[in-house]
């Protein structure tokens, strides 16, 4: 428990710097604090609440209500933000003169050096229209959306996240849990349709039985046969995508 | 634009009108905008949990047209009727609080005090405070962060919105299941719905831009309030501490799990809310309820009647809020009351405390 506990935290630190500086302001303000109020919640909650943090028997009964993966976020309760902050501008509170704009410059640069842009994370990137969704899964989702039913269509992994943010009526055989290891159960179906070359007479099989109206593959997807002999016309192809149909299930056309 | 303008109503105007009935129990000098704008919030999240959890919980629709309605044994009872006429009464009643105290002349609207003889230094913090607010507002807009977890809580959203079914419809693929009610003990996705169909705005749109749009400022308006308690306020302290926290954020993705991490790349989901807004707003409402007891002052009911309402609206955001902020109640009272020798104050933290620990019951109960 006491390991596990203790790697939570180590991910949760990153680098470790902005903790670092988190537990220099902590010592700070213990010497430099006089107020009590502040020092209840800024010194001895922070405190408290870390104990309690690396506490093996409050993390087992803890562990058992919530579970491993958001035990990490009693960490969200210790203001660490504020306390780094207040302690670098009670500082700034001592100075004189010219030193006092000096400091707050250092202070910032350092934030700057230990800390990682928000921005430059790898998952942010432009966005390509007003709903924050990729326009090849609202192009696709607007081409297969029948109006007055919902309709089936089996997506590639890259767009299970998005399909249903956009469109409740276009459902899926399975979904974004199958992209989650911790949560994965075998698909057949998704299996064939994420090899490296697809199966084309399974995927159709494997297809028809889930009732699905639409397949979406890649362009440029590898495939051993073709999905036009087994009852699909090529309905669309929008960006890198085609878009195959199913002629033997109604859709209410 | 219209959806626009009305989106700004709901996330700016509403909540500023409805924050006038906190604000006519307080001291004057803790009354300003941002207060009333972000007590006023919470006070609608609480009502909103209020009348959201009951309906999801017995299966009731998200909303109904009114010729359906009128036909049906219980015709208005929807999340989006009875929330609209919750918070137009309270916007109601925020005005008549806010036209009493204007003609007592007791003015509410004050932000920043004067720039007059501040200083040059001072000035130029603000400014660089203002544009690192309007560049991340700007960044909520123009990029987007790719959150796995938006295929549940905005799918949520979205089929609640469009079929009017609250936890019942499967998020991931849309097939039919039993009530999800641990999921809808925290129904942050249909704040977003209700926002999205009083709107006409879609709720993709709503949840990626206009959700964000408020709750970024919102979190630095709470840092305001906070830094209005522990800096002083008539120097360049308070602007210095609000941009070593706006670099902070900035600067917070030193980890997946920081608090920053979740409020500038995941704005739209309720967990983000709770560690980036609500968790400080209690660390506002306790600086001052430990202030007056620190100045042998007394703690009106308005304060615990806020806490009361943001651990509520803890509730809403995540169901792992009722357990978060119990503990944080917790251990502020035992600590203030071992520091003041005051054991007594230990009986309203713990009142404040009921309604999360009733959701708490109903979450093992359903579990």
């Amino acid at each position: 428990m006491w390991n596990q506990v203790l790697t939570l935290f180590q991910e949760y630190m990153g680098t470790g710097l902005i903790v670092g500086w988190f537990l220099i302001a902590l010592i700070y303000l213990i010497l430099k604090e006089k107020r009590k109020h502040i020092r209840i919640l800024f010194l001895y909650v922070p405190i408290i609440l870390l104990l309690l943090f690396f506490n093996p028997l409050f993390a087992k009964v803890l562990y058992a209500f919530v579970g491993n993966e958001i035990y990490y976020r009693i960490l969200w309760l210790i203001p660490i933000t504020v306390v780094i902050a207040y302690a670098a501008v009670h500082l700034y509170g001592t100075l004189k003169g010219r030193f006092r704009i000096t400091f707050a410059c250092v202070c910032g640069v350092l934030i700057v050096i230990s800390g990682s842009y928000i921005y430059s994370n790898p998952y942010f990137r432009k966005a390509e229209n007003m709903y924050h969704i990729p326009q090849e899964v609202v192009d696709i989702c607007d081409a297969i959306e029948v109006e007055g039913r919902e309709v089936m269509a089996v997506f590639p992994a890259e767009m299970l996240q998005y399909v249903r943010q956009y469109s409740p009526v276009v459902c899926m055989p399975y979904g974004r849990e199958q992209t989650v290891y911790r949560w994965y159960v075998y698909d057949e179906l998704y299996q064939v349709m994420e090899a490296e070359v697809i199966d084309v007479p399974r995927l159709a099989q494997l297809a028809k039985e889930r009732a699905c109206h639409y397949i979406i593959l890649p362009k440029e997807q590898e495939m051993e046969g073709d999905l036009l002999n087994y009852d699909y016309i090529l309905f669309d192809t929008i960006g890198g995508y085609r878009i195959y149909q199913d002629t033997t299930i109604y859709i209410g056309l | 634009m219209v959806g626009a303008i009305i989106l700004f109503l709901w996330l700016f105007m509403i909540p500023t009108l409805v924050g006038n009935i906190a604000a006519a129990g307080v001291d004057k000098k803790e009354k300003n905008l941002p207060f009333l704008w972000i007590t006023g919030q919470m006070l609608l999240w609480a009502v909103f949990q209020l009348i959201a959890v009951p309906l999801v919980l017995t299966g009731k629709p998200f909303s109904t047209h009114f010729k359906e309605a009128i036909s049906r044994e219980n015709p208005l009872w929807t999340v989006v009727t009875l929330y609209l006429a919750a918070a137009v009464v309270l916007a109601a009643a925020g005005i008549l609080f806010s036209c009493r105290r204007l003609r007592k002349r007791k003015m509410a609207f004050k932000v920043i005090r004067g720039f007059d003889n501040k200083g040059k230094w001072y000035c130029i913090l603000w400014l660089f405070f203002w544009l690192l607010l309007i560049f991340q507002m700007v960044q909520a807009v123009r990029m987007t962060y790719a959150d796995g977890d938006d295929a549940f809580y905005v799918a949520v959203a979205t089929i609640a919105e469009e079929s009017n079914y609250m936890y019942q419809k499967l998020p991931y693929t849309g097939g039919t299941t039993g009530l999800d009610g641990r999921h809808g003990l925290a129904p942050f996705p249909i704040w977003i719905a209700f926002l999205a169909r009083i709107s006409g705005v879609p709720v993709v749109t709503t949840a990626h831009v206009a959700v964000p749009l408020a709750l970024i400022p919102m979190t630095y308006g709470i840092y305001y309030l906070i830094g209005r308690k522990i800096c002083a306020r008539r120097n360049e302290k308070l602007p210095l501490f609000l941009v070593l926290t706006e670099i902070l954020v900035l600067f917070g993705d030193y980890s997946f799990y920081s608090v920053e991490n979740f409020m500038i790349a995941r704005s739209r989901q309720g967990k983000a809310a709770l560690g980036s807004i609500i968790i400080p707003m209690m660390f506002f409402l306790f600086l001052i309820i430990l202030e007056r007891i620190q100045e042998n002052k007394k703690v009106e009911l308005i304060w615990w009647m806020l806490l009361t309402a943001v651990i509520m609206s803890g509730c809403l955001c995540s169901t792992l809020g009722a357990m978060l902020l119990c503990m944080l109640t917790g251990v502020v009272g035992i600590c203030a009351s071992v520091v003041y020798r005051r054991m007594k104050l230990l009986v309203p933290m713990a009142l404040c405390c009921i309604p999360a620990v009733v959701y708490a019951v109903l979450y093992l109960l359903l579990e």
